[in-house]
């Protein structure tokens, strides 16, 4: 706190005599919502405030009589005359005087692609998520992010996504400041993102900020609606295979809203019809369900309290009723964030979190009188502190402070049988306490030279109980075991992460701009198979385990064409990861049982490097961007691979994404996305031969194979209702009266052409030797082919 | 016990039975699959009683011919073969399938998995001991010297662990039909790995059920009762509905085999590959040899219990 005073002091006296600070809040007049990186400008000064997440801006300019322009990128920008003779605070609540629909005239992030010293990193609009095409009608947010230069995805079925040759484990995902372990559902199908709960997506793919850490990547960062403050509203939609509904409101007008909204898959409804009850696979169904929840509320001025909630889960039943087999597997996350805002000064905000989150895989199965259940998970209950100090329009500063208590179940498996029970050892679960500090500092060096500099400082903790299985070959040594107990400190691990951007500013409304940032990542994602899956196992920073830690450089060339309507950059990374991890060859999932998950890992190194190229346009009728990555990732373990270098299994040398969309009139609009990308590496069996009778195989070198090309082409429509409808007055006039039931349907068509890319290659043999028609071939399984499907979305 | 492995494969093989039941299409594909090198393989054993017989191919390539000629040919003849057990040297002797002493032939044909009358067509050979049997608590030292390369491997003969009982009883709903069962009680001291095979009373050769091998990694020490299939019912002439149950009145006879740790490595990764091979949601695995030298396969040694059971 004195810390905080001090700092107060020392900036705030001294530009007090000068300057006057306005502040406030930019919320939406339509429903109260804040609204993220909203402008406030002074044109005849050149000076400007961006609001933050909560909606918060605070600019310190020359005491003097200005107009201000509030720039939001929703409605036409908004003049303000304001007199600045003292500090101001003023809320602003925009688009009150704006009909529905109209056209958008300024956005408010022109000219951010070159002024500001972000790199690698984009905000996406969620109104343009929802045109693009959308798998089964499903808007997906995590889709989206995939289409842009850098990021990957891990391939039709596989859940999480790539970001700069770094693994799914290395995106920290977040939902109100709630970490978010596993982001999918149906193994990548859907992200756990519902679209009409999402206000807002942000991803930074490099040069992360020092306030964001403990992923070695990039930050996916989502922010829900809060709520209409204004009146109750219900949206939703009906799809193919999936309905959402959401309700929100006021809990007090103008003082606090509400938001829910919930979703479900009937995937299992239409399993159920499409299985016969004779079949063997009877009682056999998938579904997944979700739901949001948000409530906040102004206790004053200054203070603001928000309540978050996520809960989903996807639940798979299989039957073999003639094996007498039967298999149970939910998983899921819990996240909670309660946040406090506090308003110190109209210079100093602060906001304060506590989290939960929770992540948990089961496995139940049973067969005859065997019984088998495997568990895995991940529970963190946090805090964090950040302030935002802002002495002026050109300098603005973050510090903070967070915590995490993790507990992590790798793997917890009982089996039994009527008479007997297995010993699989005591459920594994390892605890730790993350922490870091950071500060970061904004300024102008002069109207050229901008900087971002930061220093995020991180500690953990593996701390008792712990049990420490020492493995034995059981030829020349036996196994044995250490307890460790509560509260014993196994290890200790920290570390400094510079972080570091700036942005040159050219003549030619274009700029340069250069970033270095060094992660510690203490949490890792263990995966036994080649494509991302729950039953990956999330496992902590041990005595043994180390975490991993890299760095990345990366250097663009920012350039806006014909007045900002076009946007475009070069962006070139390197970036080098260490400590990252893999299972020893040959690994399968009972090694789990009775031993340490870290006894079975390998750990080696890590580069990537590549180049990015990105065009959008964001005005106009026509919208949409283009994305190239020539990319390069590979992968050095020790023992893997005999030592030797290998590409990593989603290494790609092109990646190329279209997204266009098309708005035709106020009714229609038009979308269409194309995705072409190198085929993912896999490693596939270079030789057969014979012991016993048996045929066995000879894998070749890790990854050495690689699949054909995925691409694919989506198309979609949506079509509008009209917002208005005619009636007739007393006076015999016709009036247009704004309607209240609004609706749109959405056609998709997903895989237009009928791509069928490959999901995985596996070798195949049928037949006899003695017969004749033995055969080894390599097959390639598709999963989706040509998917038409239509989504009724209503609002009220 | 046979049992837990199968759940932990299944739990693995599970996920993708829900995304091939959404939807997947299947078709061949030629695909570069680079890093073929061909290697020498060598399938040896010693058990107690037995001579030592050690069987010699080749591996090949992914995409080679995979027809009769091709397999009969993969076996290789031109080497040598020596096995000590410390006092004694033995160069292992060649024996072909059209030169077989007369009334191996039964044997050699479940060996080679060759039908008796075509025997004689082809040509496979097998490398035999003829100056030693394996004995409890000896070491085997194999070497192979093929070309300018010599392969070596070491094997030792197990004290063998007897069961402590043997039963058949009839399957939940059936009165005919039932697994075979066995009580066990693991010594606790060390790491035991078994393998289990069973056969009528009137076959010539053993059988090995889906998953033979298994150690003590969840029992060591303790005493438990498991069930095994009937692996003989699977031939095609048991009708479907009796398949992997012994009937009620059949005599069998239960072996169950001892080996050392290093060889139960081999036989557990080996039956991993076999149930998880080609499934992107498991680890490639390759078999880990207790050879020396490059080439794939195992030297093991093998003490057994065995006992007759009549289903009643």
């Amino acid at each position: 706190m004195r810390f905080i005073l001090i700092l107060c002091l020392l900036f705030g006296f001294y530009v007090r005599a000068q300057k006057a600070t306005l502040s406030g809040y930019i919320t939406d007049s339509k429903n109260g919502e804040a609204l993220i990186g909203a402008k406030v400008v002074i044109p005849s000064i050149n000076q400007g405030a961006v609001t933050n997440t909560y909606g918060f801006y605070s600019l310190t300019v020359p005491i003097g009589s200005y107009q201000i322009e509030i720039r939001t990128g929703i409605y036409p920008v908004e003049v303000k005359s304001i007199d600045l003779s003292n500090d101001v605070s003023l809320n602003i609540e925009v688009g009150s005087d704006v009909k529905e629909l109209q056209e958008v005239v300024v956005n408010a992030k022109r000219g951010e692609n070159v002024n500001s010293t972000k790199m690698g990193q984009i905000e996406l609009e969620m109104e343009k998520i929802k045109t693009l095409p959308a798998f089964m009608g499903e808007v997906d947010v995590i889709k989206t992010i995939q289409l842009l230069p850098g990021v990957s995805s891990v391939s039709e079925g596989g859940q999480g996504f790539y970001v700069r040759g770094g693994g799914p484990d290395q995106n920290l995902v977040l939902i109100d400041e709630g970490v978010v372990y596993n982001a999918a559902h149906l193994f990548g199908f859907f992200s756990v993102f519902n679209a009409d709960a999402v206000k807002s997506v942000n991803l930074i793919k490099g040069s992360m900020p020092a306030n964001y850490g403990g992923r070695m990547s990039s930050v996916l960062e989502v922010n829900m609606n809060e709520g209409n403050n204004k009146q109750f509203k219900v949206k939703g939609g009906i799809g193919l295979i999936s309905s959402r509904l959401t309700l929100e409101g006021p809990i007090v007008k103008d003082k606090g809203s509400f938001i829910i909204s919930a979703r479900r898959t009937y995937i299992d409804v239409i399993m159920k019809a499409a299985i016969p009850d004779s079949s063997p696979f009877a009682g056999s169904s998938y579904y997944f369900y979700d739901f949001n929840a948000k409530l906040n509320y102004k206790l004053g001025q200054k203070d603001r309290i928000f309540l978050s909630g996520y809960y989903g889960k996807d639940v798979f039943n299989f039957s073999d009723n003639e094996g007498g087999f039967g298999a149970r597997m939910p998983w899921g996350n819990g996240i909670a964030a309660l946040r406090w805002n506090h308003l110190f000064t109209n210079k100093l905000f602060m906001n304060v979190t506590g989290t939960i989150s929770d992540y948990l895989f089961k496995f139940g199965s049973n067969q005859d009188q065997f019984r088998f259940e495997l568990a895995s998970g991940v529970r963190d209950v946090g805090g964090k502190v950040d302030f935002s100090y802002f002495p002026n329009s050109k300098h603005s500063m973050k510090w903070g402070a967070n915590y995490i208590f993790h507990t992590f179940t790798p793997t917890s498996v009982s089996a039994q049988t009527d008479s007997v029970v297995f010993n699989t050892g005591a459920a594994q679960k390892l605890y730790s306490h993350e922490s870091a500090l950071y500060f970061l500092d904004e300024f102008d060096l002069n109207d050229k030279l901008k900087f971002n500099v930061g220093l995020r400082y991180s500690m953990f903790h593996h701390v008792g109980p712990f049990t420490r299985y020492y493995k034995g070959d059981g030829i020349s040594t036996q196994d044995s075991i250490y307890q460790y107990n509560k509260g014993d400190l196994i290890k200790f691990y920290h570390g400094l992460e510079p972080r570091f951007s700036m942005r040159w500013l050219l003549p030619d409304k274009s700029s340069i701009k250069a970033g270095y940032s060094y992660n510690y990542q203490y949490v890792h994602l263990t995966s036994l198979s080649a494509v991302s899956l729950p039953t990956d196992i999330w496992y902590p920073t041990t005595d043994l385990a180390k975490p991993e830690k890299g760095w990345q450089a990366s250097i663009g060339y920012f350039r806006n064409f014909f007045n900002d309507m076009f946007e475009t950059s070069v962006e070139v990374y390197y970036k080098e990861m260490n400590n990252m991890i893999e299972y020893k060859e040959g690994a399968i999932p009972s090694d789990n049982v009775n031993d340490n998950t870290d006894n079975l890992l390998v750990y080696g190194k890590g580069w990537a490097y590549g180049i990015e190229f990105y065009i959008k346009k964001s005005l106009g009728k026509f919208t949409g961007w283009v994305g190239y990555t020539l990319a390069k990732t590979d992968r050095k373990f020790p023992d893997l691979n005999e030592g030797k270098l290998y590409p990593a299994k989603y290494d790609r040398r092109h990646d190329l994404s279209v997204a266009l969309t098309y708005k035709l009139n106020d009714r229609w609009t038009f979308s269409s996305a194309f995705i072409y990308a190198t085929g993912n590496t896999l490693t596939l069996p270079s030789s057969w031969y014979v012991q016993e009778q048996n045929l066995l195989f000879n894998y070749g070198a890790r990854n050495s194979t690689r699949m054909a090309p995925y691409h694919r082409f989506d198309l979609s429509a949506t079509l509008y209702d009209r917002p208005y409808k005619t009636k007739t007055d007393a006076s015999g006039k016709e009036i247009q009266i704004k309607k209240k039931f609004r609706s749109n349907w959405s056609f998709s068509i997903y895989n237009v052409y009928n791509r069928a890319n490959p999901f995985f290659l596996y070798v195949d043999n049928d037949g006899n030797f003695l017969n004749g028609d033995f055969k080894i071939s390599v097959k390639q399984v598709s999963l989706f082919p040509i998917i038409p499907s239509a989504t009724w979305n209503f609002e009220f | 016990m046979n049992k837990l492995m199968p759940f932990l494969q299944k739990y693995a093989i599970l996920i993708p039975s829900l995304l091939l039941i959404l939807a997947a299409c299947t078709k061949e594909v030629k695909i570069d699959i680079p890093g073929f090198k061909e290697n020498l393989v060598i399938d040896g054993s010693i058990e107690v009683g037995q001579p030592a017989i050690v069987l010699l191919s080749k591996s090949a390539n992914i995409y080679a011919p995979t027809n009769l000629e091709a397999y009969i040919n993969s076996f290789v003849d031109d080497a040598t073969v020596i096995i000590s057990n410390g006092t004694t040297i033995d160069t292992l002797t060649k024996l072909c399938t059209d030169n077989l002493p007369p009334g191996t032939e039964e044997i050699a044909a479940a060996f080679f998995g060759i039908p008796v009358e075509q025997l004689a067509e082809v040509h496979i050979c097998a490398f035999v001991s003829t100056e030693m049997v394996g004995e409890v608590g000896k070491t085997y030292d194999l070497k192979v010297i093929r070309g300018e390369k010599t392969y070596t491997a070491s094997t030792s003969i197990l004290p063998p662990t007897a069961l402590d009982s043997l039963y058949w009883k009839p399957q939940n709903g059936l009165t005919d039909l039932g697994f075979s069962w066995a009580k066990l009680n693991d010594p606790g001291a060390n790491s035991d790995a078994y393998r289990w095979e069973v056969k009528y009373v009137s076959d010539a050769g053993f059988s090995k059920p889906f998953n033979p091998y298994f150690n003590d990694k969840f029992f060591n020490g303790l005493s438990f009762e498991f069930a095994y299939e009937n692996p003989m019912s699977f031939n095609g002439e048991a009708p479907e509905n009796e398949q992997g149950y012994f009937r009620r009145g059949d005599t069998i006879v239960v072996k169950l085999s001892k080996l050392g740790q290093r060889e139960f490595n081999f036989f557990d990764k080996k039956y991993t590959q076999i149930y998880t091979a080609g499934n992107p949601f498991a680890t490639p695995t390759n078999i880990p040899s207790n050879i020396q030298g490059g080439a794939f396969g195992i030297w093991v040694g093998y003490s057994y219990w065995m006992d007759t059971l009549i289903c009643q």
